[in-house]
């Protein structure tokens, strides 16, 4: 059989969330976006003054530069940026228990496949539907130790000098023009803070849900890891299709102190029709140990490079990337690891698939400041092509100042071969069955460090990718 | 000439910078004694020129190195008459090295051309350019240009309108030569700029090597040289390409390369930078038959405030073809060196092995070292891959040395003629390896 027909009709475009459950907002700003906007939302969200001075001042910065030249294709993007709404709020009130989440919203979580019953294992869960967190419960233990893990807004509103120390820091306004644009927009996120010492074993979870639309999310999250503390975060979102494009740019904001760990995890389905440009970053001090694991698999384009500053003697850095590109699609992904003191290592490792006209990019950089003595990075990126129409580019930068550094990186590119497909069938396996099974092999490496619910997730997505794929 | 064609040439109020030095009547100069589809192929270049944006480090390819460090607004334009000496002169810049034909280029004008009269013989072409321009029209019509288009980048635009000193090298069918064709560009005037060009044309099944050297004193002002290169393999020839570049201080140097390899053919490129202020190589291996392999080869010693830069692309258009790609330097002082090097794989190009490799070895606390290894595949059906590295002098292998009696000066000069082994390995040029390890060795000191 040629090799081309053992991978077609792989793909996501009957795409399994793409269900929409009628909306009913209470406050639904105009299309388009202002100043007027900005105000509106701030107003809404009764901020105090520096946060709207914070939000026009990034507007401005946002006004004042060019949409990228290089990465995805954002030609249409300007066009999408007028349609959207910049601002939905779905419900007045922080909802305290389960029992008060409205029915329709329960429904959406239902066909997400977020039972009831799982909130009781789930440690906390923050569902974001449509702009803001609408359900949130922490168990009384993290309480008393101390955990905050509120709705950004809430975060402010009850924090305000530990979220004005930390707030920004980490990127800034003027770091990108999506960061930009989030400063002047954002609504919805997490704010958490892990305190001194405490380690949290169940993870903190939130489920995202875009729903309106045409309605842009900018959900700002902050995470503050605190001396010696550990924890892990895991973020998923899921949208359902729409036939006009649609946007999300969040931006991501940790900070990790001596000797702390955290682990933040993001498994992103996001509709076909969706600009996904996220800016995350964590700031890493002394001794302190930062893994991002990052997989993309929805979106019509999507933009993220996870980022680790490593501002601290020893401090850790660790990226796992996944990305899937199938028909339509351009996941141009990778991570970053700067080091700025010594002692630091990193770790970037980035599997792709690209299917049908999908292109999967890696974009990264590795750069050692000049002072960083002895510090170590390695980069590992392989591409898997499934057909002779997908495209896949390595773009890494490695920018070295200290002589004392060790630097590799390497990269490989391969399709799935005949005889691996041979062996496995003339084991009695389909064509099917062992195509599945040589690409779950090759993502292996990075679903076995995912949480086990996200792994088995991650494989059922692979299996439902795989399924009708031999015609 | 036509009335109409003034019209591509530069405005006396053109702007400052290279177009003020570059003008019109330079251009003029140039032309004289030229056949006149040459002529209109400089105008038509300095056109492009003209049009195309100064480079600047907004560029993705010049996002390392600042274009105005070549300093191309400080130089004049050199008169291309240079007189031919005396060929016991010229044999001393070739004593002691075998070879079967010799070209001596000093400043902007060939100063001799020599070819042994057993390799005449077997016709052998070694001329200048505007001399083989019109006694071999069609190939040089055919080729030159075709490889390094003028639009391809505004300095190879500017070198196409003003080259001089060109060398036209044609192997024909079948014949194979034992001993390097080699060229030595020897610059002995400061504040210039200098556009040397090359075009070689490899016939079927023929097999030889070129070396070239560029060399010349230090110099307290700036000279800038922009060169290109077009070697062209027919089907099933075998060539190799050694490009040494040992400028004295002050020469800011920019080689474009440009490699097409035919069905079967083999092309080989070693790229060596060692001298020079400032040094940039752009190198280009195009591979456009099924069979058709590209070996390219880089290594740079670079110390004190050099600033070398690689640009390389392995470009695979067609099915069943091969490259493969290593690229060492090490880095003294306060240099830095960047190395950028595509992968790309056209649609359709299935079965291609493509393979490469940059390492960078930093010895002192202040030199910088950057690697950008690219990879762009269209096509499902390939092998690819590139790997790069970063590091430092190993300790332990230094301690093994030392341990048997060796100062550490000298032990770490062994780490790093071993760190270049592997390069050195590749190319299948005995003599001319012991030439490059003396060359070498004589950087390191």
């Amino acid at each position: 059989m040629p090799q081309n027909e053992t991978v077609t009709g792989l793909g996501l475009e009957e795409y399994k969330y793409g269900f929409v459950t009628e909306d009913k907002p209470v406050f639904k700003a105009t299309k388009g976006l202002s100043e007027e906007i900005v105000r509106q939302i701030s107003a809404h969200k009764a901020e105090p003054e520096w946060m709207l001075e914070f939000r026009l001042k990034a507007l401005e910065i946002y006004r004042s530069k060019p949409m990228p030249a290089w990465g995805g294709d954002l030609a249409q993007l300007d066009a999408v940026l007028d349609e959207i709404y910049y601002y939905i709020k779905p419900q007045e009130r922080m909802e305290r228990s389960w029992d008060d989440v409205p029915q329709e919203i329960k429904d959406t979580f239902e066909k997400l496949g977020i039972p009831e019953a799982e909130r009781k294992v789930l440690a906390g869960v923050g569902a974001q539907y449509e702009s803001e967190m609408v359900y949130h419960s922490l168990k009384k233990e993290w309480t008393d130790k101390g955990i905050i893990f509120e709705s950004i807004e809430d975060g402010l509103r009850l924090y305000p000098d530990l979220f004005r120390e930390h707030f920004s820091t980490v990127i800034p306004p003027a770091d990108n023009k999506f960061a930009a644009l989030n400063s002047a927009v954002w609504s919805g996120g997490s704010f958490v803070y892990i305190p001194k010492g405490v380690h949290v074993d169940i993870p903190l979870q939130a489920y995202f849900r875009v729903n309106a639309e045409r309605m842009g999310q900018f959900e700002r999250t902050l995470i503050i890891v605190e001396e010696g503390a550990n924890a892990q975060y895991i973020e998923g979102c899921t949208a359902p299709v729409y036939s006009t494009e649609s946007f999300h740019s969040g931006v991501i904001e940790i900070i990790i102190k001596p000797n702390a760990r955290f682990r933040y995890v993001t498994i992103q389905n996001w509709s076909h029709n969706m600009y996904n440009l996220v800016t995350q970053r964590a700031m890493v001090h002394e001794g302190g140990h930062m893994e991002w694991l990052d997989g993309n698999l929805g979106s019509k384009l999507t933009m993220k490079y996870p980022s680790c500053y490593l501002v601290g003697p020893g401090a850790h850095g660790e990226i796992l990337s996944i990305a899937y590109a199938g028909p339509g699609q351009h996941q141009d992904t990778g991570g970053k690891v700067i080091h700025a003191a010594p002692n630091t290592t990193s770790q970037i490792i980035s599997k792709s698939i690209s299917r049908g006209s999908g292109r999967a990019t890696y974009r990264g950089l590795c750069k050692i400041y000049e002072g960083s003595d002895h510090a170590k990075s390695k980069v590992e990126c392989d591409a898997l092509l499934l057909d002779e129409k997908a495209r896949t580019d390595t773009f890494p930068y490695i920018e070295i100042e200290e002589q004392s550094a060790s630097v590799g990186h390497e990269a490989t590119v391969s399709k799935i071969g005949t005889e691996q497909l041979f062996y496995l069938m003339s084991r009695g396996l389909s064509e099917e069955e062992a195509s599945a099974m040589i690409v779950r092999g090759f993502i292996e490496p990075i679903a076995k460090k995912l949480p086990l619910e996200y792994a088995v997730e991650l494989n059922r997505l692979v299996e439902l990718e795989m399924e009708g794929s031999v015609g | 000439m036509a009335e109409t064609e003034g019209a591509t040439l530069a405005r006396p109020d053109a702007p400052a910078g290279i177009t003020a030095a570059f003008h019109h009547q330079a251009l003029e100069s140039r032309m004289a004694g030229e056949p006149d589809w040459l002529s209109q192929r400089r105008l038509s270049a300095w056109g492009i020129y003209e049009q195309l944006p100064l480079p600047s480090r907004r560029l993705e390819e010049w996002r390392y190195t600042d274009p105005r460090l070549l300093k191309w607004d400080a130089v004049t334009l050199s008169s291309p008459v240079a007189g031919r000496i005396e060929s016991s002169a010229a044999r001393a810049f070739f004593a002691g090295k075998p070879s079967s034909a010799r070209v001596l280029q000093v400043n902007g004008g060939i100063a001799a051309i020599e070819v042994d009269p057993d390799v005449l013989g077997r016709g052998v072409i070694v001329k200048t350019l505007p001399e083989a321009a019109l006694d071999h029209e069609s190939l040089v019509r055919e080729h030159l240009g075709a490889h390094a288009r003028p639009a391809d980048g505004k300095f190879i635009a500017l070198n196409s309108a003003f080259w001089s000193a060109g060398v036209f090298i044609h192997v024909p069918r079948g014949v194979r030569l034992d001993r390097p064709i080699r060229m030595v560009r020897w610059i002995d005037a400061a504040g210039a700029a200098f556009f040397p060009r090359t075009l070689v044309l490899a016939g079927e099944g023929s097999s030889f090597g070129i070396v070239e050297e560029l060399a010349s004193p230090d110099f307290d002002s700036p000279v800038f040289c922009c060169g290109v290169c077009e070697v062209h393999a027919s089907s099933a020839a075998d060539v190799q390409y050694v490009a040494m570049q040992q400028w004295g201080r002050g020469v800011r140097h920019l080689g474009v390369q440009r490699t097409v390899a035919k069905r079967d053919a083999n092309l080989d490129t070693l790229v060596v930078n060692l001298g020079g202020t400032v040094a940039r190589s752009e190198v280009n291996a195009s591979l456009e038959g099924p069979g058709a392999r590209s070996d390219m080869l880089g290594l740079y010693f670079a110390h004190g405030d050099q600033h070398f830069d690689h640009e390389t692309r392995q470009d695979h258009r067609v099915a069943h073809a091969s490259s493969d790609l290593l690229y060492k330097g090490a880095l003294d002082g306060k240099s830095r060196a960047i190395f950028r090097g595509l992968i790309k794989v056209w649609p359709g190009a299935q079965r291609t092995d493509a393979y490469q490799t940059s390492r960078n070895l930093i010895l002192s606390k202040q030199a910088e070292a950057t690697s950008l290894p690219n990879l762009e595949i269209e096509a499902d059906d390939v092998r690819c891959s590139h790997a790069a590295t970063v590091g430092h002098l190993d300790q332990e292998e230094l301690f093994y040395i030392m341990s048997r009696g060796i100062p550490r000066r000298e032990a770490e000069r062994l780490v790093v003629f071993g760190f270049y082994g592997d390069v050195l390995a590749r190319l299948p040029m005995p003599g001319v390896v012991r030439e490059l390890r003396d060359a070498i060795e004589a950087r390191i000191g």
